[in-house]
């Protein structure tokens, strides 16, 4: 009883003084930087999560946690352009050469982002937003007024209240989620991922939407404005709307697609999938 | 000199080789190219990975001088596919859009450039599937599901992807060094790929150039780690695998339109892995 209470113990102790270490190896950095108007602003890592929220006036803020002593972090402004990278010293791995950073900025800013593997995730901004990643797990959340490029190779991607800019996703197996994501000219491509749309269209735009073999679904309230087409070549397509028919150029196949328009056909919504499923529905 | 110092000034020195970049300059400037020498020959020796880097580049700009004027296309030719990219919507001015400050593997850096141009080939590819196909005698309506008629179907087995030449579809922008290295690493056989995955990408049916482009890539890949370079692998396989169904599905329906769209999307997928391989890569 007495040794199995000093084992654990000591495997207690062990621990702890492991996990102690592992914390004091990880340091927190802080840089501040004062901008004018329409800041650009990059960070590059290969391994780590970047956050990008508006913060107060013309300062970006920009708070780094290194893993480790196995990377640092470069970074340089030239007038109200900054570059902050993560620069991976001999032996780091995806574990010890892992940065996390937030963002604080003017949210008029130019946005790039890049990570390999971690999470992208940027809200309540208003500028133009790239975001990159093979791996990385994009979330974008109340935007408006700027264009928004995203590309992953299969990192789910999730536009949440997107307003009023260019929206342009290309992914290999990565799922696209749009919920409330309206503008001018809305796209989104994706191999073998699945595209879900809920939103009502807007008012206006140009929404096209294209997989290879992944689902598209498109979930619309019933007073929805816009003229549809849908065309899966090997899969099937359904929709459950009275849709006013249409002449169109588009081939039109019962079961593997649909042309029509609802309400003043506002917005031209084209749905294109090679052997994935299409549903339009009613929210 | 740090390393990120080095890019700034190896490219300069290296190009002309300190006795012909510093004739007929002013001693000012001659005196400022051997203090930036120096610094750089001292910073070479203590840093492994610019020294490897600078060997690399001096590798590559000695072979490029020794091409014979002869053996490039004119410049016209690049001129002229670039144009037509331009014209296509297929490539664009490049934009500054994530630049680099310090290289995380640099001793990589200068063997990737032929991976853009190989991407832009694939889309080239695309494009020439799509747009020189025989264009159909009668087709206002798709046949909903595959034609089996022998007649119309000459081949149930995907035709090989008429892809040109890698060298040939790289653009004006892409700088003689990058090509000539382009034209050996052509000349000379890939690593091959260390998984099954890669073995199948390997093996599979095909163009002659699109293997090797893949070959290529595969090489290129194997730096990362396992499981990054067993994803890519997989996804190569993905990708090429819709490139052969929707190519089967092109030739026996040559009048679907929106098939041959997808042929084109699916190469242009396969285009953006490669950027994206080479994006992490840098």
């Amino acid at each position: 009883m007495q040794s199995r209470f000093r084992k654990t113990t000591i495997v207690t102790l062990a621990l702890l003084t492991w996990l102690s270490a592992a914390g004091l190896a990880e340091t927190r950095k802080e840089y501040r930087y004062t901008v004018g108007g329409n800041a650009n602003i990059s960070v590059d890592t290969q391994y780590g999560s970047i956050s990008a929220k508006p913060g107060s006036g013309n300062e970006v803020v920009v708070v780094a946690t290194l893993k480790s002593d196995s990377v640092e972090v470069d970074q340089q402004q030239n007038g109200n352009r900054i570059e902050i990278a993560s620069h991976l010293l001999n032996g780091a791995n995806e574990q010890t050469g892992q940065v996390d950073y937030e963002l604080l900025i003017p949210p008029g800013s130019t946005l790039n982002l890049h990570s390999s593997t971690g999470a992208l995730s940027v809200e309540r901004l208003h500028g133009d937003l790239t975001l990159e990643g093979p791996d990385a797990v994009v979330n974008v959340r109340d935007v408006e007024n700027g264009h928004v490029h995203v590309r992953t190779m299969r990192g789910p991607i999730t536009l949440t209240d997107v307003r009023n800019g260019h929206v342009e996703i290309a992914s290999i197996s990565g799922d696209v989620h749009l919920k409330s994501v309206t503008g001018p000219l809305v796209q989104a491509s994706t191999g073998s991922g699945k595209i879900f749309y809920d939103g009502d269209f807007g008012s206006g735009g140009s929404y096209q939407f294209t997989t290879h073999k992944g689902d598209i679904e498109a979930l619309v309230p019933v007073d929805v404005s816009a003229d549809f087409r849908a065309h899966s070549v090997l899969g099937r397509v359904h929709h459950d709307f009275p849709l006013q028919p249409k002449h169109s150029r588009f081939p039109v196949e019962v079961g593997r697609s649909f042309v029509g328009t609802t309400g003043l056909a506002a917005s031209e919504v084209v749905l294109r999938s090679f052997s994935g499923r299409i549903r339009l529905k009613q929210r | 000199m740090k390393c990120c110092d080095v890019e700034q000034v190896l490219q300069e020195l290296l190009d002309g080789e300190p006795d012909i970049a510093f004739e007929g300059r002013s001693s000012e400037r001659t005196v400022e190219m051997r203090r930036a020498s120096s610094d750089l020959e001292a910073h070479l020796k203590s840093c492994p990975a610019c020294s490897e880097l600078a060997a690399d580049l001096k590798l590559i700009s000695s072979q490029a001088r020794q091409l014979a004027a002869s053996e490039e296309p004119p410049s016209r030719v690049w001129v002229r596919i670039a144009a037509e990219l331009h014209a296509e919507g297929l490539i664009s001015q490049p934009t500054p859009i994530r630049p680099v400050l310090v290289p995380t593997s640099a001793p990589r850096r200068w063997s990737l450039w032929w991976l853009a141009p190989v991407a832009a080939g694939l889309v080239v590819a695309g494009s020439y599937v799509v747009s020189h196909r025989p264009a159909p005698q009668v087709a206002q309506q798709t046949p909903a599901t595959p034609v089996t008629n022998a007649a119309t179907a000459p081949s149930p087995v995907p035709a090989p992807v008429p892809l040109p030449k890698t060298a040939a579809a790289t653009p004006a922008s892409v700088p003689a060094p990058a090509r000539q290295q382009l034209a050996q690493k052509e000349s000379k056989p890939a690593g091959l790929p260390e998984t099954a995955a890669g073995q199948a990408v390997a093996n599979a049916p095909g163009n002659e150039d699109q293997r090797a482009e893949d070959q290529q890539f595969l090489s290129v890949v194997s730096t990362l780690a396992p499981s990054a370079r067993a994803t890519y692998e997989s996804e190569l396989q993905a990708v090429n695998a819709d490139i052969r169904e929707t190519q089967a599905y092109v030739n026996r329906n040559p009048g679907d339109e929106d098939a041959r769209q997808h042929l084109m999307d699916a190469y242009q997928q396969k285009a953006l892995l490669y950027q994206i391989a080479l994006d992490r890569i840098q």
